[in-house]
């Protein structure tokens, strides 16, 4: 009885992201646009590095990594901190509050609607382009398995950091900057945008002791390795839990505290 | 008779930060922890009964927001007590939202691009409506308004009038003991307005639905409410029946007319020919506050007539500031 009270919210995200067809078109296209544009910089990249294995990855290790990564984001991105932002600003945030739920589960499945759909707009059309273009570089084995736990797992992650900097907008009541910022260092730190292989060493060492590389780094890791050490995937996975765990707590607990804040001095 | 609703001695207060004037002074507000407290509501007292219909007026910035917030849990009172259905709304919002239904005539709470159904749908989930009750609500809806076309309309290609009429339904849905109009009829023509009024009152009367109204419509609360709670600045003026409020403002009428020459002047020159009404002027209207229990209006209109060029005139029910007014001016026996 509960889960279908949740299901609805995805069920009519769904068909909010149906009503705009013009816009799933765009976003296709802008979606392998952008890929076109990595394949060839980073084409550019290994042909004047002379060599063949850069930092330990080849042209379509890296290739794989970057395109994944972007269908990746493009699909768990969520704009909870825009959307947080816009209804504190507008007051809308009231009609949220006042539904008999809890505000962090409410916008959380307001958005699975849209998952859904972009998991197939964005994500699946590239993860099989890219697979064709690298001649099967992709390893279909077990790894598919971890892969999808993985993702799991870093959507609630992604999740959390995106609702405890939505939560700071409720005082600092300004968004554009806080959520650029945001995602710059969300991107960078994650490997999203630079494989973390490429990363100098002792900067390498602090990335991984951060929740940031839990996002992407983790779950494209597990994909692209096709005989890992069993060790190597509970170790990974074990991480993204541990921090899946404490972001979650975490931004329960700032929210609210938040709330409270402002039912006290007003909104 | 219940009581729903049992407000003791509450009072609001928020802390403001004093802000600086100029570029310099927004960069000292940064760092600045000089506030002060603004008193938004003041030792307000009340009960309201199950089915009742409260009109809950007062100028803008009276405090009826913020009361309203308190009661629905979205704010915590600085002290005095609040409980609505026997529960504390701010400890226990969940609980207390699905006990009540809320519109604010500004902002919607449907989805915007999906037709009217699907929000119902869903708000039939997030509630937990049974199929039985679902279907009962629905039926009761199209007896009293001719919703088949717009159940199936998105809400994005609605007329205000229609919006509004559909989210008032939406927030009877799930047949809340208290439902929250926060002026409803704002911004709709004459027509919209009265159909909405027959709305609220049928489903009123259908649930006994207990309805708490804030308007500056003189109209709404004319034809909806029995019970008249009136705030301003945070403190209460007058709560009783809308009979003995009617002895303020019944028998009184706003002639506005416009007249030929420099308005001012006019003004003037009206309040001198008609001193045992007040008259206002400003740009475009000159305005007498007439009762009628001393003269009527067409024997004012008629007896200006003859001695000026009257261009345009409108009749106005006396608002809610006015009421106010003489509230202060009078006093309430």
């Amino acid at each position: 009885m509960k889960l279908k009270k949740y299901l609805s919210f995805t069920r009519i995200g769904m068909m909010e992201s149906l009503q705009f067809r013009l816009a799933t078109v765009v976003i296709v296209i802008g979606n392998l646009l952008y890929l076109t544009i990595v394949y060839f910089l980073w084409k550019a990249i290994y042909a004047s590095s002379g060599t063949d294995v850069v930092n330990g990855m080849t042209f379509s290790d890296t290739l794989i990594y970057l395109e994944l990564a972007t269908a990746l984001f493009n699909f768990m991105e969520m704009y909870t901190v825009w959307e947080m932002g816009r209804s504190i600003q507008s007051g809308k945030i009231v009609l949220d509050l006042l539904k008999p739920m809890d505000y962090r589960k409410l916008l959380f499945w307001s958005y699975s609607g849209s998952f859904v759909m972009n998991f197939f707009t964005t994500f699946l059309p590239t993860f099989i382009i890219v697979g064709i273009v690298t001649g099967g570089a992709i390893p279909i084995k077990l790894n598919l398995l971890y892969f999808v736990v993985s993702v799991v797992l870093a959507i609630m992650i992604n999740y959390s950091i995106d609702f405890i900097v939505g939560t700071i907008c409720l005082f600092t009541e300004s968004i554009w900057g806080i959520n650029i910022m945001k995602q710059v260092i969300v991107l960078l730190l994650s490997g999203a945008t630079i494989p973390i292989a490429f990363f100098p060493e002792p900067m390498k060492t602090i990335v991984l002791y951060m929740p940031f590389q839990s996002i992407y780094n983790a779950p494209l890791t597990l994909l692209l390795d096709g005989s890992p050490d069993i060790e190597d995937v509970l170790m990974i996975l074990g991480t993204q839990l541990f921090w899946c765990v404490t972001m979650t707590v975490i931004s329960k607990l700032f929210w609210k505290a938040s709330l409270r804040q402002i039912t006290v001095n007003g909104g | 008779m219940s009581k729903v609703i049992e407000i003791k001695n509450v009072t609001k207060e928020f802390k403001v930060l004093n802000r600086r004037e100029g570029l310099k002074g927004s960069l000292k507000d940064l760092f600045s922890r000089d506030y002060k407290i603004v008193r938004a509501v003041n030792d307000i007292s009340m009960d309201i009964e199950q089915g009742e219909i409260v009109g809950y007026l007062g100028p803008n910035g009276a405090g009826k927001s913020t009361t309203i917030k308190m009661m629905t849990g979205v704010l915590e009172p600085t002290s005095g007590e609040i409980l609505v259905n026997g529960n504390s709304p701010y400890k226990n919002r969940s609980r207390n939202a699905q006990e009540i239904g809320v519109v604010f005539g500004q902002r919607s709470q449907l989805w915007w691009a999906l037709p009217l159904v699907e929000s119902f749908k869903l708000l039939k989930d997030i509630y937990q409506i049974s199929d039985k009750q679902y279907d009962d609500i629905m039926k009761l809806y199209s007896s009293l308004v001719d919703i088949e076309p717009l159940l199936h309309k998105p809400v994005r290609q609605m007329s205000l009038g229609q919006r509004t009429l559909s989210d008032i339904l939406a927030a009877f849905l799930h047949d809340p003991k208290i439902v929250f109009l926060d002026e409803p009829t704002i911004g709709l023509d004459v027509a919209m307005k009265a159909k909405i009024r027959t709305l609220i009152h049928a489903l009123n009367k259908e649930r006994n639905t207990t309805v708490i109204l804030t308007t500056h419509d003189m109209g709404d609360v004319d034809a909806l409410c029995r019970r008249i709670v009136i705030i301003d600045k945070g403190k209460m003026l007058y709560d009783n029946d809308i009979e003995h409020l009617k002895g303020f403002f019944g028998s009184y009428r706003t002639l506005k007319i416009r007249l030929d020459g420099d308005m001012k002047k006019n003004g003037e020159t009206v309040q001198k020919e008609l001193p045992q009404f007040s008259v206002d002027s400003d740009d475009e209207w000159i305005s007498v506050l007439v009762d009628e229990e001393k003269e009527k209006v067409i024997d004012v209109l008629a007896g200006l007539q003859k001695k000026h060029n009257i261009r345009d005139m409108k009749l106005e029910e006396i608002s809610t500031e006015e009421v106010i007014k003489k509230i202060y001016e009078e006093g309430v026996e």
